[in-house]
């Protein structure tokens, strides 16, 4: 530190780390300005959450009036996210389970490389492998149960199914490593007090590593809540169904949710109907902010380390 | 009591073998899955590679965005590669205060997190409209830079923190500044890691498509195969995005075309991505085997 290139060097590097700093405090501070903008427009807290009417450049009604009722679409990430996730997670902790404490290192050694090839995968690859292949054959197995077999097989059910492929990965990866730090020591003390290998994964290694499991969970949610092309591609909805009719219908059949909007939408709106999708984009900017800081509380909470 | 244990540990056999069919069930059904869609994406596609027209830029051909991905690749990675180093080597070697290292992570972690479209909006907001850049591949690589910047980070200070203690204490007992043990020690043993991570950015950025709707745009403009960094353009993937979804029908191919220009563009995102994967595991064994003939 003497010495002026030493100096010169440590300014320069340090400005590099804190840019990241400087990022994501813009995306908060830009996105959030724009955020509160539609409030003073007519737009109300209740209403933006919970009425379903969302036409914030006011196409649909004559005199041009927005609605800014986001609940239709607030509600479909909220059921695509979580029912994704509660498919996923039983399939992503078996195969952690599998990968980690049963199969050989043969096994292992080709299963990482599929694993790592598939979370590289881009979204819209799966999104069109969603439209080619998931959309018809739900369309072949529920078309005629929904009441109108054109647009069947799209929805809810689709975008779940193209979700629960994406987050497969991601959650797979991380439990491994949450199970991988649990000590081999404590396997060895419940196999040599006579559990069986099941009871032993099911009594010691997943209790032990429930908090690294629980962040795997949740960082999958926050991928599932954030993704754009491949639901949006599934989902092709153009606005809120209608609830008067069977829920099993309003799964298969075209739907929205948040990012499909905002993909499809944001493009063509302008002055405070634009404003509207940058209110919907913080929405998904807190969401995703919440999960960071839970899985965050829940890493800190290891029971071995 | 004899019958008693038999009994229990019968069960216990029972529960174990069920447990672990249900394990092997489970992974075979994901494996399959998982290679039933690869194997499924190239057979529908792969007959297209092979066909110039397709990478050309008349009729079905996706010339244009092909060579935007690649640009996009490019001046992405340029932005972001010595920042993220740079980031990485100050946490790593210079941070002497606990609470700028956490902030700076918890900053990272946050920033990895939010979801790729709400990065587009902000590039939106500050590169196309704040600074003027205008639906362009400047404003699709700087939305990108933040994007990649996090998970670049984190793998750069994995590279660097593997680098073993003694060679830089060997380095400081020679008495070298902090600047010149990174520079001839640290980096040159960080460098195949290195390698691997910029790899593994290429990949983010090839496969990346919600950044750019709205900071590169859907539609390729004539000109497409200059150097003009102020050219919106789509890449491979929101091409192939805007061809089957809100586009279909409206991009002037026939609906054979649209099929090739899908298809074709799937089974090419693939193949890259194969291929980057093995490329990048190739360099990892590599650097396993000349630190394991250290």
């Amino acid at each position: 530190m003497r010495y002026p290139v030493d100096t010169i060097a440590r300014t320069i590097l340090l400005l590099c780390a804190v840019q990241v700093v400087i990022v994501i405090l813009g995306v908060f501070l830009f996105l959030g300005l724009k955020a509160f903008n539609v409030f003073g427009q007519g737009a109300t807290i209740t209403g933006f959450l919970f009425d379903t009417h969302w036409d914030p450049m006011g196409l649909g009604s004559a005199d041009g009036i927005p609605a800014f009722g986001a609940g239709g679409l607030i509600l479909g990430s909220l059921v695509i996210t979580l029912g994704s996730v509660l498919i996923a997670t039983p399939l992503s902790i078996g195969l952690a389970l599998f990968l980690t404490d049963v199969s050989s290192p043969v096994l292992q050694k080709i299963f990482r490389p599929i694993l790592e090839v598939f979370t590289g995968v881009p979204s819209v690859v799966i999104g069109f492998y969603g439209l080619v292949v998931v959309v018809p054959l739900l369309q072949a197995l529920v078309g005629n149960l929904t009441g109108n077999h054109v647009t069947a097989g799209y929805g809810w059910g689709a975008a779940i199914i193209v979700l629960v492929i994406m987050i497969l990965p991601t959650i797979t990866s991380i439990s491994i490593d949450a199970l991988r730090a649990v000590p081999g020591s404590v396997r060895e003390a419940s196999l040599a007090l006579g559990a069986t290998r099941w009871q032993m994964m099911m009594t010691t290694v997943v209790p032990a590593a429930a908090a690294g499991l629980a962040t795997a969970v949740v960082l999958g949610m926050a991928r599932a809540i954030g993704e754009t092309l491949a639901v949006s591609l599934v989902l092709a909805g153009h606005r809120v169904p209608s609830w008067d009719q069977p829920l099993f219908n309003i799964f298969f059949q075209p739907n929205v949710n948040i990012t499909q909007y905002i993909a499809i939408d944001f493009g063509e709106s302008y002055g405070a109907g634009r404003d509207a999708y940058f209110t919907l984009a913080f929405v998904l900017l807190l969401t995703s902010f919440i999960f960071v800081v839970v899985s965050r509380r829940l890493s800190s909470k290891k029971a071995y380390l | 009591m004899n019958t008693i244990r038999t009994h229990a540990r019968h069960r216990g056999h029972l529960s174990n073998a069920l447990g672990i069919g249900l394990l092997w069930t489970i992974a075979s059904i994901v494996a399959l899955l998982f290679l039933g869609i690869i194997a499924y994406i190239m057979w529908e596609g792969v007959q297209y590679l092979f066909d110039p027209v397709f990478y050309g830029t008349r009729e079905y051909g996706i010339g244009r965005e092909l060579f935007n991905t690649l640009y996009l690749l490019i001046l992405s990675q340029v932005l972001l590669l010595p920042i993220a180093l740079g980031a990485a080597i100050y946490l790593t070697e210079y941070a002497r205060t606990r609470a700028l290292v956490d902030a700076i992570h918890f900053a990272a972690e946050t920033l990895a997190s939010v979801p790729s479209l709400v990065l587009g909006l902000f590039g939106v907001l500050i590169f196309v409209s704040y600074f003027g850049l205008g639906t362009s591949r400047i404003a699709g690589a700087l939305a990108l830079v933040c994007l990649n910047l996090p998970f670049a980070l984190r793998l750069f200070e994995n590279a660097i923190t593997a680098v073993p203690h003694e060679l830089r204490e060997g380095a400081y007992a020679l008495g070298a500044t902090t600047w010149h043990t990174i520079w001839t020690i640290v980096l040159p043993s960080a460098l195949p890691d290195i390698v691997t991570t910029t790899i593994l950015t290429s990949n983010r950025v090839i496969g990346e498509s919600a950044v750019l709707l709205f900071t590169m745009g859907l539609f390729s403009p004539a000109n497409s195969l200059t150097l003009d960094w102020s050219l919106p353009g789509a890449t491979l993937t929101t091409h192939l995005y805007n061809v089957t979804g809100p586009g279909a029908g409206t991009t002037g191919l026939s609906m054979h075309q649209e099929m090739i220009v899908t298809a074709g563009s799937a089974a090419l995102l693939i193949t890259v991505i194969l291929l980057f994967n093995i490329f990048a595991r190739v360099i990892g064994h590599a650097v396993s085997k000349s630190l394991a003939a250290e």
